[in-house]
């Protein structure tokens, strides 16, 4: 991963120590806040990455799929 | 037996003709004590004791006997096994079937090269540090994998069955290619070319799909020189080349190949390799609802954790001085509006969680009390009652206790003195 995006498993560990935390509890109200809003976004993105791991089968014989790329570098 | 002049004389019965034949056979030094190789097919090691078998190759083949005892047989000819054999032909006069007598049968140590060869490569590859290397970490959520495996196996719709099963429709690319024979370890390495092609930025954004992100290559079991493409240096650099995570998934028990080697994981089949990389979408999902539901719950409580100290706040402000009273109320409401309003809008409305949350605990509450000793009274309309002011004796009540309820009547009331 190059960019600043958190990998679904390093999402997934952020999300275990904020739910941890308020689980703990003793915060402000700022806080708590802060910590929901936070764990509520990185479960969205979470859910819908695995949305995107759906997709087509694509099966090819060699031949084919290396004059595929071939074509498409054309 | 006639000599050839007579052949004119008229039809030759068949089974003469085919004496003749067995004769000029025998006879000829080219026929008989003959070293030949061959691979070995239709291995069959009868209860007689007889082994009947076929020498081949890609030329030709013919059946071929050891009778029982005449020659020692090495226990490691099996089906496929390279042999020369030192044999005589011979042809059964019956039948008119011709085939070899075996007097000696040796394997052909082709492996015993090869493995040299195999040697001397994890010997290069450790040196050049590739074995030490830090392996690529498998993504949790394989996004589109790439499987080079030979087209239509056992193995790949093995892979596919258990794909399905852990995450139905989950986006993948199979690349066909031989994976045995001459033509195997050339396909292989193309097919892995063909991979890092798929997993560059530019050609996923052509084709409409994300890049590669996990890369299997393997195929099901086989005879150690069925596999041997995966022992081949040129797959071994080729599964270095990749620059996303590729597993080795040859079918084999005990045998490690250079691919095991070299590959980001190992795994001991094509159906393992699947077990290993493609997560259960059920189970992740569940987790994910399983934190969503704690993330709420959490944060509900701490909320209502903040609005108690705003209560406590508000009955010392009671007593406190009337100097400053105004303003520490001012900033207590506005406080105290803003929980409400940051409870409303971040929680309640996204959730129904809450709202079941919410009704548990005032549930949870009163009935706590209960178990304590302590008895709830309603009118039998279902009023609580908090006070004796208004009973009369003869009405009907209900009396609530943590494990039930009793109906009971007034027999009469007494109220404590200076009580309001």
């Amino acid at each position: 991963m190059t960019d600043e995006q958190p990998t679904y498993t390093e999402a997934v560990l952020r999300l275990e120590t904020i739910v941890s935390t308020l689980e703990r509890g003793g915060m402000g109200l700022d806080e708590t806040l802060k910590l929901y809003e936070e764990g509520a976004d990185l479960l969205k993105r979470c859910k819908s990455e695995l949305a995107t791991a759906e997709g087509k089968l694509n099966e090819l014989q060699l031949d084919e799929i290396e004059s595929e790329l071939k074509a498409e570098k054309q | 037996m006639t000599g050839s002049g007579q052949v004119t004389t008229g039809p030759l019965p068949i089974g003469q003709f085919v004496q003749l034949i067995k004769q000029t056979v025998s006879h000829d030094p080219l026929f008989r004590n003959q070293a030949l190789k061959g691979e070995v097919t239709q291995w069959k090691q009868y209860a007689s004791g007889h082994t009947y078998f076929s020498l081949r190759d890609q030329d030709g083949q013919m059946s071929a006997v050891i009778w029982k005892g005449k020659c020692p047989i090495d226990p490691s000819i099996k089906e496929g096994s390279e042999v020369v054999v030192i044999a005589t032909l011979d042809l059964y006069v019956k039948r008119g079937n011709i085939q070899l007598v075996v007097q000696r049968i040796e394997p052909v140590n082709v492996l015993g090269e090869l493995e040299k060869a195999k040697r001397l490569l994890i010997e290069d590859l450790k040196q050049e540090g590739e074995l030490d290397r830090n392996r690529l970490p498998i993504p949790a959520v394989p996004k589109h994998i790439a499987i080079v495996t030979g087209a239509g196996s056992a193995a790949l719709s093995d892979m596919h069955r258990l794909i399905d099963n852990r995450w139905p429709g989950l986006r993948r690319t199979v690349i066909g290619v031989l994976v045995q024979g001459p033509r195997a370890p050339q396909e292989i390495v193309r097919g892995l070319a063909v991979t890092r092609s798929l997993a560059t930025e530019k050609t996923a954004k052509e084709r409409g799909e994300p890049p590669v992100d996990l890369v299997i290559v393997g195929r099901g079991g086989g005879s150690p020189e069925d596999l041997w493409a995966f022992n081949l240096e040129s797959v071994a650099r080729a599964i270095l080349a990749s620059p996303v995570p590729v597993v080795s998934a040859v079918g084999h028990e005990s045998d490690v190949l250079v691919s095991d080697l070299v590959a980001d994981l190992r795994a001991s089949t094509p159906s393992d390799a699947i077990e290993r990389v493609v997560p259960s979408r059920n189970e992740m999902e569940f987790l994910l609802d399983e934190m969503d539901e704690r993330l709420k719950v959490a944060s509900r409580r701490q909320l209502i954790d903040c609005r108690q100290k705003i209560t406590v706040l508000h009955s010392r402000l009671r007593v406190a001085p009337l100097a400053g009273l105004n303003r520490a109320k001012g900033e207590m409401m506005r406080i105290a509006s803003r929980i409400d309003r940051a409870a409303r809008q971040t929680l309640s409305v996204q959730s129904n969680a809450l709202a079941r949350y919410e009704a548990s605990l005032a549930a949870v509450h009163p009935q706590r009390v209960l178990e304590r000793g302590y008895s709830m009274t309603q009118t039998a309309e279902g009023a609580v009652l908090s006070s004796v002011e208004g009973l009369q004796s003869g009405q009907d009540i209900i009396l609530h206790f943590a494990d039930g309820s009793a109906d009971a009547q007034i027999l009469k009331t007494q109220k404590i003195e200076g009580t309001k």
